[in-house]
């Protein structure tokens, strides 16, 4: 009777009205910053609210040709590439759509939900990047008001995805005007099935690096391990870097999408929390006290990973050009990658225009250090770890002819 | 059993400073104006500690600070990590390494975020390892809590009393400032007013130092929320003042200074002397109280339960009870202003400026100034409290350049709004100069402009003036308050009507 009387109250179920003019409302997302670990969300949670997925449009990756045909003269202020870049998306989704979008959704993400929650200070995000939708609608309202003269809805809610209690909330503010018969109780049921369809996805994907990493543990093989913001997965900020060292023959693990079951996890840091040193395995207080950035907490805790699991023979780091969130960590994530032996490269200052022959060069010169010294890595890291961990037993049972 | 976790990198620890050691330890701090800084010392002092502030900031400790710690910093990082370790390099080239850090300690505040001002550590901690005092010890500070406990060993206590001294003094120098550049501008005898604040920071100084003890918690904030006792000292600053002899028909533009904290607060090589030399060119500058970011902090405290309210249980408790001490620490603002005669600028309502600031900014993105720097920009602009808003930007200052960049949509709505957006480096004085200097030539002509309105309006000119003023002596004295009539911005337009006010208006001919 308690749990019956505590359940939320049930929406008020939608008009036929309603219900066929969400099916013809159209949302463009920006694929931009934190988007690119949060997309799936946005589409778990629009599709909860019974809008086509059809009609969930995201930009493209970012490309200079987008830049110049949306974007021109659109800046507002001299930042960091990822953020300067978002007028090319606006532009591209104003313009350049074939059938007009109705909501530009650009969500202003505050903090994040982070595997280390709990563990850290907070999972905020980068300061430019929550206002960098204020900063991008500027640009598009200085002359005059793009959003209305086009009929387009700018909907840029403030998002703590690190408090799931306030979201409904956030969300339903933003939207109840622009998202025809919407409810609160609704609008909290839809923030359920996104953070269900994110979390779905995100395990997916750990699953995926831990079978490469028994693969590797398995044959013997290193792998590599990206530390980078979530926005270097676009192919117009990262460059694709981490794709051209794939192709030499290397898997790629993403610090973001590391597997997080309890028992390699406890398997990686078992001396760390055997001497103290560290609480729980998503501890960082070791090497990064002002633990209050999400994004910097996940490279931070990758490069530890990276230090530790024999496999990852070398770690590669990527950053744009003006990033205040990476400079102070430069010395850190290195320190904490080479102390251990492993190999460190880093892409620093990354910009618009893809330095295509020096990152061929430094791609060879890579794999030629990982030809050289991966097996000798792998050695070293083995000897620093407590007997066969978890990716060996599944080594062995993959040999077994049983 | 791994071998060991021993050779992994681990993150700087200072080593515990005791009760014992702290008695002849040297506490280092700095960052704020020396007015503030002074103060501070006499606080440490008050509460058994030695302390001093670090040498004001200068062009060779960017450069020393940009050497030592990772590429890319935004400047004040580059200057108060260089500052610090050019300190400990000279002390250490006279007694060595090993004694600098018995000798000394480091004070720093620390934040949760969500900009670099919360790793600054990570730069210090760097450079002292690049100078080879990895030994050196270093301590954050939470901005937010005012009590802390005691660093590991025990030597250091960030309790109430020291909080709470520490907020007062900001308070007092906060209105002695303001007070200042109310008045320098309009001296008649150059030089008059810096002597006499000289004077007055000093009397401040020993006024903290012997500042009464009153209890370890509730008992000292409840005293400095009641007590008479730094009212009086301010009175005290207040008859000082009274021996500066002004000259307020000067028609001079007023620039209201923003942005990021270090660089709006400090006066020096940091900011490129820009309040001084705003004043060289003719200027009156309005500066950034330290008071209001402290409101703003609150503000923030604020709004982060404010989500709360309906959603979780107490949250609307707290948030009346945290209200409550906001409006306690503006009426104690208020005070010493009243104090001081209330020349000294007015704390713009933090409600008022997330209101002005919403349609650009909103007020829950964290970091730097926020929202707020756009507020107070349209809130000087709306109030005609300023001629110019000069808003001092770190290069690469990651929040600012949010707020900035959402100026844009705020100066297209109102391009009558004089903003200088300054993007400070350190080394690129003349260039950040000469584009200050073109916003103030319009600022220059705007209050011309304005104090002709205001001429035409009274019927009053400066010759017929200058009598009137002659006959009032005490409305030459630093002391005498001209009413802001919220009609002009100047000091000159607004001393006009007010003597107009005060005399019946002549008749057209």
């Amino acid at each position: 009777m308690a749990k019956w009387f505590a359940k939320p109250p049930s929406a008020a179920p939608l008009s036929e009205a309603d219900r066929a003019a969400r099916a013809k409302l159209r949302v463009g997302i920006p694929k931009v910053l934190n988007v690119w670990t949060t997309h799936q969300f946005w589409l778990g949670f629009f599709q909860a609210l019974r809008l086509s997925p059809r009609n969930l449009v995201f930009s493209s990756d970012t490309s200079d040709a987008q830049m110049r045909e949306y974007g021109s003269g659109r800046g507002t202020v001299d930042c960091c590439y990822p953020v300067k870049c978002v007028s090319g998306h606006y532009g591209e989704l104003i313009f350049g759509q074939k059938r007009r979008i109705d909501i530009l959704f650009s969500p202003m993400i505050h903090s994040l939900s982070s595997f280390m929650d709990g563990h850290v200070m907070e999972s905020l995000a980068c300061p430019r990047v929550m206002a960098a939708p204020e900063n991008i609608k500027a640009g598009f309202l200085r002359e005059r008001d793009v959003f209305a003269e086009n009929r387009i809805a700018h909907v840029a809610p403030l998002v703590t995805l690190a408090e799931p209690k306030l979201v409904p909330r956030q969300l339903f503010d933003a939207l109840k005007a622009v998202v025809p018969g919407l409810s609160i109780e609704e609008t909290a049921r839809a923030v359920e099935a996104g953070f269900a369809t994110l979390a779905a996805f995100t395990d997916d994907l750990r699953a995926r690096s831990r079978d490469i990493l028994e693969w590797c543990a398995r044959e013997g093989r290193p792998c590599i391990m990206v530390l980078a913001r979530p926005y270097h997965m676009d192919s117009g900020i990262g460059h694709e870097i981490e794709a051209d060292l794939q192709a030499c023959g290397y898997p790629i693990l993403w610090s973001q999408y590391f597997p997080t079951d309890p028992d390699l996890l406890d398997w990686i840091f078992r001396a760390d929390l055997a001497e103290g040193l560290i609480r729980h395995p998503f501890d960082i207080d070791d090497v990064w006290p002002s633990s209050y950035s999400a994004n910097t907490n996940e490279i931070l805790w990758g490069a530890k990973v990276a230090a530790r699991v024999p496999w990852i023979t070398c770690a590669i780091r990527l950053g744009s050009y003006e990033c205040g969130m990476d400079q102070p960590t430069f010395t850190p994530v290195q320190q904490i990658v080479e102390r251990s032996g492993t190999l460190f490269f880093s892409f620093q200052e990354l910009d618009s225009t893809k330095p295509a022959g020096s990152v061929k060069i430094r791609v060879e010169t890579i794999a030629y250090y990982l030809e050289c010294n991966s097996p000798g890595v792998m050695e070293a890291k083995l000897r620093h770890m407590d007997g066969p961990g978890p990716l060996q037993t599944a080594r062995a049972s993959a040999e077994s002819p049983g | 059993m791994n071998i060991s976790a021993k050779h992994h990198f681990r993150t700087y620890a200072p080593a515990p400073v005791t009760k014992e050691q702290i008695e002849h330890v040297e506490i280092l701090f700095g960052g704020l104006h020396w007015r503030a800084e002074q103060v501070l010392q006499a606080v440490f002092a008050n509460m058994g500690y030695n302390a001093r502030p670090l040498p004001p900031a200068i062009k060779d400790d960017l450069l020393r600070g940009r050497e030592l710690a990772d590429i890319g910093q935004c400047c004040p990082t580059s200057f108060t990590t260089g500052n610090l370790a050019n300190f400990l390099q000279g002390e250490a080239d006279r007694m060595g390494a090993s004694e600098v850090s018995d000798r000394y300690i480091h004070v720093t505040a620390g934040s949760c975020g969500a900009c670099r001002f919360g790793q600054y550590h990570q730069s210090y901690e760097l450079a002292l390892r690049n100078i080879g005092l990895d030994s050196f010890r270093m301590f954050l500070i939470d901005q937010k809590q005012p009590e802390q406990g005691t660093s590991a060993g025990g030597g250091l206590d960030i309790n109430m009393p020291l909080t709470v001294g520490a907020v007062w003094g900001i308070l007092c120098t906060d209105v002695l400032q303001g007070l200042e550049y109310r008045t320098r501008p309009y001296e008649v005898q150059a030089g008059q007013t810096d002597a006499v604040v000289a004077e007055c920071v000093a009397y401040l100084a020993e006024v903290f130092r012997t500042r009464p003890y009153r209890g370890r918690k509730w008992g000292t904030v409840a005293w400095h929320m009641s007590t008479g006792y730094f009212i009086k000292a301010l009175r005290e600053v207040f008859r000082k003042f009274e021996a500066i002899e002004v000259d307020r028909i000067r028609v001079k533009p007023i620039v209201k200074i923003t942005g990021e904290f270090y660089l709006q607060t400090v006066e020096g090589d940091p900011n490129y002397n820009i309040h001084r030399w705003l004043e060289s060119e003719g200027a009156e500058v309005y500066p950034a109280a330290i008071a209001v970011w402290l409101d703003y902090l609150i503000r923030c405290q604020l709004q982060k339960i404010e989500d709360y309210v309906g959603v979780e249980k107490g949250a609307r408790a707290k948030l009346a009870a945290l209200k409550g001490a906001q409006r306690l620490f503006r009426w104690s603002y208020n005070r010493m202003r009243a104090a001081l005669g209330d020349i000294p600028f007015e704390m713009p309502d933090q409600y008022e400026l997330r209101r002005l600031a919403a349609p650009y900014f909103h007020h829950r993105l964290s970091g730097g100034e926020g929202d707020m720097l756009v507020g107070k920009a349209l809130w000087a602009h709306h109030k005609k409290k300023a001629h110019m808003i000069c808003e001092l930007s770190p290069y690469g200052c990651m929040p600012n350049t949010m707020s900035v960049g959402a100026m844009a949509g705020v100066t297209g709505k109102y391009p009558e709004l004089l903003y200088a957006p300054i993007e400070v480096k350190g080394d690129a004085e003349v260039h950040a100069l000469s584009r200050c200097q073109m916003i103030l030539t319009e600022a220059k002509k705007r209050a011309i402009r304005e104090f002709v309105e205001v001429m035409e309006r009274t019927g009053l000119t400066p010759e017929e003036a200058k009598p009137l003023l002659e006959a009032r002596s005490q409305m030459n004295r630093a002391t005498y308050r001209i009413p802001h009539t919220g009609l002009a911005a100047g000091m000159a337009a607004n001393t006009l009507l007010h003597l107009a006010g005060a005399r019946p208006a002549r008749q057209a001919p």
